[in-house]
Formats: structure tokens, sequence, C-alpha cells
């Protein structure tokens, strides 16, 4: 993965670099690296997801690993040089900078949200539509509801999945979201 | 060659949505038996809502959701945390990829999420937002 770092242009990877530590900041809930990934691919950089991914989750243990060291910038620079001698310079430069301008912040913060292990719910986008014929039958009229959700998976990387459901069970959804919401609130 | 002509006539009332005994009969040719027109035309008529209700079923549609579970946990502790008692909310969400292209071996792949009181709160406005639509669309 080291190697594929080279494809990125150095203000993409200096971009990827911020999201990251802004996350780890909670400042941002995560890192969309799938959009990150279409700019780069539009800019006809060949880079996939997976790559971008494997890289933004190495970056993310190296400032986090720092941030629990209490790492300087030059020991920060001193140590990934010694481990990864193949990077870029711009690459590293980006890290000294990122790391110099942010990298004191990462706090050991006494926050609750350091303890994810599933993903994070962040957005909830919806549809109400009408599927009005299709193949097989002339005048379906038939009512579903479409949600997409983004989440921030573990390693703070935002996916969204979409799925379709119909009208009792958005109702049955409905009630049980407001079932478990009486529930955070006596607890 | 019964079979496909037998199909495609129970195809064809499905799409056109035909459901009086009347439009049926009036597919069969002039000088079709009688008795077994009429005993054809009354066992499509017991089937139809099953077939139409298939139909709908089988659609092409984006991945659905099949199952939900939920449950409510409190956080007493963690590495960088000695004592806390934050309330948080696991749900798992199971979705059926596109059932067209699965076939009989359909996938499905849970999804599972943390929400915290604030992002649950979020989420009941958004899903209110959509019954009220919901309400007003059945009113019309």
């Amino acid at each position: 993965a080291a190697n594929k770092i080279n494809l990125i242009p150095q203000d993409f990877f200096a971009e990827l670099c911020e999201q990251i530590i802004q996350h780890l900041n909670h400042k941002i809930p995560g890192v969309n690296t799938a959009e990150l990934c279409q700019r780069i691919q539009t800019s006809g950089i060949e880079l996939n997801v997976g790559d971008l991914s494997k890289i933004a989750n190495i970056v993310s243990f190296l400032f986090s690993t720092a941030a629990r060291n209490h790492l300087s910038t030059e020991e920060l620079i001193t140590t990934l040089s010694d481990a990864v001698s193949t990077l870029p310079k711009h690459a590293v430069q980006v890290i000294r900078h990122v790391w110099n301008e942010q990298g004191k912040s990462i706090s050991e913060s006494e926050d609750a949200r350091n303890t994810a292990t599933v993903g994070q719910f962040v957005d909830l986008k919806w549809k109400l539509g009408v599927a009005m014929s299709s193949d097989a039958c002339r005048s379906l009229k038939y009512p579903y509801v479409m949600v997409a959700l983004t989440v921030a998976d573990p390693s703070g990387q935002i996916t969204e999945k979409s799925f379709e459901m119909t009208i009792p069970q958005f109702k049955n959804l409905f009630r049980q979201f407001k079932e478990m919401a009486a529930v955070l609130e006596t607890v | 060659q019964l079979v496909s002509a037998l199909h495609r006539l129970t195809r064809h009332v499905v799409y056109r949505g035909l459901v009086r005994a009347e439009d049926i009969l009036a597919l069969f040719p002039e000088n079709f038996h009688q008795n077994l027109k009429n005993l054809l035309t009354k066992i499509i008529l017991e089937n139809i809502s099953a077939w139409r209700n298939e139909a709908q079923a089988s659609q092409i549609s984006l991945p659905r959701l099949v199952d939900m579970d939920w449950r409510v946990d409190i956080k007493t502790s963690s590495d960088s945390i000695s004592r806390m008692a934050v309330p948080t909310c696991l749900l798992q969400l199971k979705v059926q990829e596109d059932v067209a292209l699965c076939g009989s071996s359909p996938v499905v792949s849970a999804l599972t999420v943390e929400l915290s009181k604030e992002t649950l709160d979020t989420m009941l406005e958004g899903l209110g937002r959509i019954r009220d639509q919901l309400s007003a669309v059945a009113n019309k």
C-alpha cells in the first residue's frame, strides 16, 4: 500500500490526512473515502476505493499511535522514515505539516465517543415513492419508503447503505424507534 | 406448449389487472370448450391476488429491509474512561440484496449501527416526517 501512496497527488493526500486528523479530533464523524476516491479518479488517476481505504487506515493508525505516545513532529517523522523508507517526499511533508498543526490536539479526550466498536450513525435520507407499473403488472400502485443510511464504520470511514421497505414495515420501524427512544429516556 | 400457453394466459391476466370473470372469459376464443373455460376462469380468479402479490414482491428493487433488532446498553467503562453511565442504542438491520438478481439464494447482509440519544432523536424526526408525508398522500 505504501507504493500506492505514490499515485496520490499531494493536495489529495493532504485532504485525506486533514480528514483523518479531524475525525480523530471528533470534529467530523468520519472520513469520506468513497467521495475522495471518486474525485481522485475523475482527475485521471487509477486508484480504487479499497486501496484508498487501506491507506486511510494506515495513516489513521499512524496518527492515533503517535498521539497515544505523545510524539513530537520530529519523533514522528524519524519513526516513520525508519519504518517506511519508500514513502514519497511530498507525503512525508504533508504528514509533518498536518501533525504540526493539529497533532497535539488529539488529546486523550475523556469522551464516550472513543469507544466505537460498531458503526456510528451519521445521517438518514429518505424518499417516499409509488411504483406505478412493472413488466409483470401494468397497474401496480405499490407505495414504498426508500432510506439511505450514512454510517461511519469503526475504522472511521463513511459508507452509505440504501434499502427499501413496504409501508407496514416502515410503520413497524417507526414504532420500534419510538420504543428505543423511550427506553433510552428512562435508563 | 400447453404449459407455455397457460403461463402466458395467467401472466396476461396479472399484467392487465383483470379481476372480473367477464373480462377473463372474453380472452378465450369463440369455439373454446364451455366447461373448461369456466373452470379455468374460476381457478384464475382464485389465485389472482396471490399472483399479484408475488409480482409485487419479486419486482426489481433496491435492497429490502427484512429484519430489525435493537438493544439498549449502558457503557460503564472503557480503556480511556474508568467510570461512566452512557446509555447507547445498538441497532441491527438485515437487508436483502436485489431479489431479482439473487434468484433463489438471496444474499442478506447485516448492518450494525450505534445510536446515541441525540442521533436517535434525529432519526425519529426524519421518520416522523415520512409518516406525515404518508398520511398526507393517503388522504388525497
